[in-house]
């Protein structure tokens, strides 16, 4: 027999809980009215181990609905870091949220891995229970997630009548069922029949077969409209879900205005400012939009993002929502009246996985060494890490970005404007438009700040090499893109002609100016400059119109060149249409794009584009990956 | 930064919300010490004219009286704060902007006409520039001190647009819709107030206003389908908010 077996009696549950108790807060299925919650169990009695389902999954132990990351004093002073975590037993979790705990180890416990999930799940033992009768709206086993568990559990009990078979996953579990009797075949034997006839029972099912190809071809079928119609955007179906992560940060301060916390609060894709930006700007605000991004992101994107199940068939989302919007009956819609099918490419981005030695959540403290205005609203900062060995050991790639803090007030996304050929300081190009971008406004030299990072993926430097390189750059974008030119600076032999395209709404908007003398003298290299108007009085010896209108002066051409751009989305947009239809490959384009990000290490959720974090597989995308996304990128 | 000062004003209301800024005893005396309340009738013998660098406005403006007054304040102060839902959408006067002409609610209430002035009930920003809403009957003093917190910073402030539904899953409450067959609002209604009345088992009446995006027709389908009349539907979606398009549109719905 593969598997350890013992069997504990149901009078003798009692006992078992008690010893538990001594060394762990033991937390099991409790009523509530009519329904049932994860709480803390007091005695045998209240322990509901007949119950359905629970109105929030024991993920909340896990992932916290709000969970404190550090306590601080001041703009860059942590005092105290995370919470206490206490041991604890998660007893009767059935299969489906323990696969969902699976799933959330790759979010929480991949790249990055997040220290406070991590001391939970560390200090947690898990007590599984099969589900010997399905649940009304489950469907866990068209994802193999249930009605039975297979791993992931210290011990897993199936209820055979008057005691229960217990399974032994860990040495952890084995020591816990020390004492016990061993299960004889037949009780093993009961267990599986159980289980199977379980399975059978189950009607609802969601056909899985070919699902990511057959959503990717239907993000124009009519459910999606009539979703719109029905769907509240209450969010509930996100808050209820056992691996539905996505989280804001937050700071909140008491009135002292100095003291206070900064916690993390679960969010939801379901709310229109879900992916709100500084000035108010929404990337998702239509309601079709966001329904579809939670259908697609449980049962294709979490797949692509982290390999692993995003939807575990608890069927809590349907049994919760007010209109019964069910997931297995869009699918079935789809199936009955499909679009016509066409060929789709999944792009899956590269799972990366990275593991710095200290939390990825805290901040270095950083002096702000110089500052210099570039445009009435936008100024560059010369930062340097405060302890020489964190600004020794700090380097990066050009276009990627730092979480910039300031305590208090809260934490932004800027990217990069220095070259990282200097070793001893590093620029930030930023504009005033937000909470911390108009504090920073009010700080001077000598200040110091939270800065954590680098976070993202930048320009692709590397596959420039020996091509011929074009740059077009609007606005604020030219920051992101200046470390490039910097880089080709001092490699000038390694690339090809190089023509740097720059637009700005007037002369006075144009950032770097001082710069441009330098870079028109870069040896192969051309410099074209365009304002879409000239105020009054100012003078401008340049082009006039919107950065496109330079194409037609440009030496660049598609044979052997990679473009790179960055500015307003709509430039973007237009930029990359013109060029297609000069002949540039969707391969040859590089785009930077903003989202909201609040954590930059793929936790929060907010930058998520289909499959994509911004924040790690970004901020710099080839074209041709982005293209065919189920979501429209600009 | 000098203390800044601080004025609360009322309009057509029940007073609550100015009550409840009294109710805020944990946190009075801090409050005190980082803001100089100006002018406070309600609770200081001693009041200060103008200007003010924040003002808070209590109650629907309605009468033309109180429209000349409100943009005096306007001019006074500063930084404008709605507080309260009167002051935020007209609240439970509003009602009346349903219920037949002015003449006939002046003929409902008063006896002597004469001297009656009314117009329809709005809220503050029908006739000024508001700067920020405090929502709910009565506010939440979390989010007025949250409020403050964030004008001494120099910050916007945190508030939660979102449906109600989420604070209250997160209590882990059961639905009163979904489970109970109640026709609750918290679907449509902006959160901030912790789901307050849910989490004491009575549906959520609306009275934050509409929650971002709030899809207010496909709830007044289903109060339908709970059994309600067009009628009560009507009334559930214009007791508070009427005067938002949200709400009018669920409550035009069936």
């Amino acid at each position: 027999m593969s598997v350890e077996a013992f069997v504990l009696s149901k009078n003798e549950l009692g006992g078992f809980l008690e010893k538990l108790k001594e060394d762990y807060e033991v937390l099991g299925p409790v009523a509530k009215d009519t329904e049932f919650v994860f709480a803390q169990v007091g005695s045998v009695e209240e322990l509901r181990l007949d119950y359905d389902t629970t109105i929030l999954p024991p993920k909340k132990y896990f992932h916290r609905p709000v969970e404190t990351l550090f306590k601080f004093s001041g703009p860059t002073e942590i005092t105290e870091s995370g919470e206490p975590v206490r041991k604890q037993v998660i007893f009767g979790i059935h299969p489906c949220d323990l696969n969902a705990l699976l799933s959330l180890d790759q979010v929480f416990l991949g790249t990055y891995p997040d220290p406070y999930y991590k001391a939970r799940r560390e200090n947690s033992v898990i007590i599984g229970l099969n589900c010997t009768k399905p649940c009304e709206k489950g469907f866990c086993s068209s994802f193999n997630t249930g009605p039975a568990m297979d791993t992931g559990f210290d011990l897993a009990l199936t209820d055979l009548g008057d005691k229960f078979l217990v399974e032994v996953g860990t040495l952890k579990g084995k020591e816990l069922a020390t004492g016990l009797a061993a299960a004889s075949t037949e009780d093993v034997v009961t267990k599986n029949r159980l289980l199977r006839a379980s399975q059978e029972k189950m009607k609802r099912r969601l056909e899985t077969e070919g699902l990511a190809e057959l959503l990717y071809q239907n993000t124009e079928h009519p459910v999606w409209e009539k979703l719109k119609e029905e769907c509240l955007a209450c969010g509930t179906c996100t808050t209820v879900c056992p691996t539905c992560f996505c989280f804001g940060v937050k700071d909140y301060v008491d009135l002292t205005l100095k003291n206070g916390e900064r916690p993390r609060t679960w969010d939801s894709c379901m709310f229109y400012e879900f992916s709100r930006v500084a000035l108010d700007h929404i990337f998702r605000p239509d309601r079709a939009a966001r329904v579809k991004q939670r259908i697609y992101h449980k049962l294709v994107y979490f797949n692509q993002q982290f390999g692993t199940t995003g939807c575990v068939g608890c069927g809590r989302c349907v049994s919760t929502c007010i209109k019964s919007i069910d997931p297995v009956e869009i699918v079935a819609a789809i199936r009955e009246n499909p679009s016509p099918p066409k060929e789709v490419k999944l792009f899956t981005p590269v799972i990366k996985k990275v593991t710095p030695e200290k939390s990825p959540w805290e901040p270095q403290k950083a002096v702000i060494k110089a500052i210099k205005p570039q445009t009435k609203d936008t100024t560059t900062y010369t930062f340097s890490f405060v302890d020489p060995k964190v600004q020794e050991a700090y380097t990066f790639e050009p276009g990627v970005f730092n979480m910039i803090s300031i305590f208090g007030i809260g934490e932004a996304p800027i990217s990069i404007s220095s070259s990282p050929d200097v070793k001893d300081s590093f620029d930030h190009t930023i504009r005033a438009v937000g909470n911390v971008t108009n504090a920073l406004a009010k700080l001077k030299v000598g200040d110091i700040v939270g800065i954590r990072g680098p976070f993202g993926t930048g320009w692709p430097v590397e596959e420039m090499k020996g091509k011929n390189v074009l740059l077009v750059a609007g606005g604020i974008g030219l920051a992101p893109l200046r470390p490039v030119i910097k880089w080709i600076q001092a490699r000038r032999d390694q690339y090809g002609f190089f023509e740097i395209l720059y637009g700005a709404r007037t002369p006075n908007d144009m950032l770097f100016t001082d710069e441009f003398e330098e870079w028109r003298k870069i040896p192969n290299t051309r410099l074209l400059l365009t304002v879409d108007m000239v105020p009054p009085g100012v003078e401008w010896s340049h082009n006039i119109g919107v950065v496109t209108t330079l194409f037609d002066k440009m030496h660049s051409r598609p044979e052997n060149t990679i473009m790179i751009t960055c500015g307003p989305e709509i430039m973007m947009k237009f930029v990359v249409r013109d060029l297609l239809a000069r002949g540039f490959a969707p391969e040859q384009i590089f785009v930077s794009l903003e989202r909201r990000m609040s954590c930059g290490i793929k936790k929060c959720g907010n930058c998520q584009i289909g499959p994509v974090f911004v924040c790690q597989d970004g901020p710099v995308f080839r074209y041709a990956d982005l293209m065919n996304l189920p979501e429209e990128i600009f | 930064m000098a203390k800044p000062r601080i004025a609360f004003f009322k309009f057509s209301s029940c007073a609550g919300c100015q009550l409840s800024v009294l109710n805020l005893e944990e946190h009075l005396l801090d409050i005190f010490g980082a803001v100089d309340i100006a002018y406070f009738v309600m609770a200081k013998r001693e009041n200060h004219e103008g200007p003010y660098d924040v003002g808070f406005v209590e109650g629907a403006v309605t009468t033309p009286r109180e429209v000349q007054e409100l943009k005096k304040i306007r001019e006074e102060c500063k930084f404008l704060v709605a507080m309260g839902t009167c002051a935020c959408t007209g609240g439970i006067p509003s009602m009346k902007n349903f219920a037949g002409t002015q003449r006939q609610m002046e003929e409902k209430v008063y006896t002597e006409l004469w001297d009656i002035q009314s117009i329809p009930a709005h809220g503050i920003d029908y006739y000024v520039k508001v700067d920020a809403y405090l929502r709910g009957c009565a506010v939440d003093l979390g989010e007025l001190v949250e409020l403050l917190k964030s004008l001494l910073l120099g910050v916007s402030p945190h508030f939660r647009p979102h449906a109600v539904c989420n604070e209250c899953k997160l209590k882990e409450n059961v639905c009163l819709l979904v489970h109970k067959g109640k026709p609750c609002m918290g679907s449509v209604t902006a959160a901030g107030c912790g789901a307050l009345c849910p989490s004491l088992n009575r549906p959520c009446e609306g009275c934050r206003g509409p929650a971002n995006d709030a899809n207010t027709v496909s709830l007044a389908q289903k109060f339908l389908e709970l059994g309600l009349t067009r009628e009560d539907v009507r009334r559930k979606f214009l007791k508070y908010a009427g005067n938002t398009p949200e709400f009018r549109r669920g409550a035009e719905a069936v």
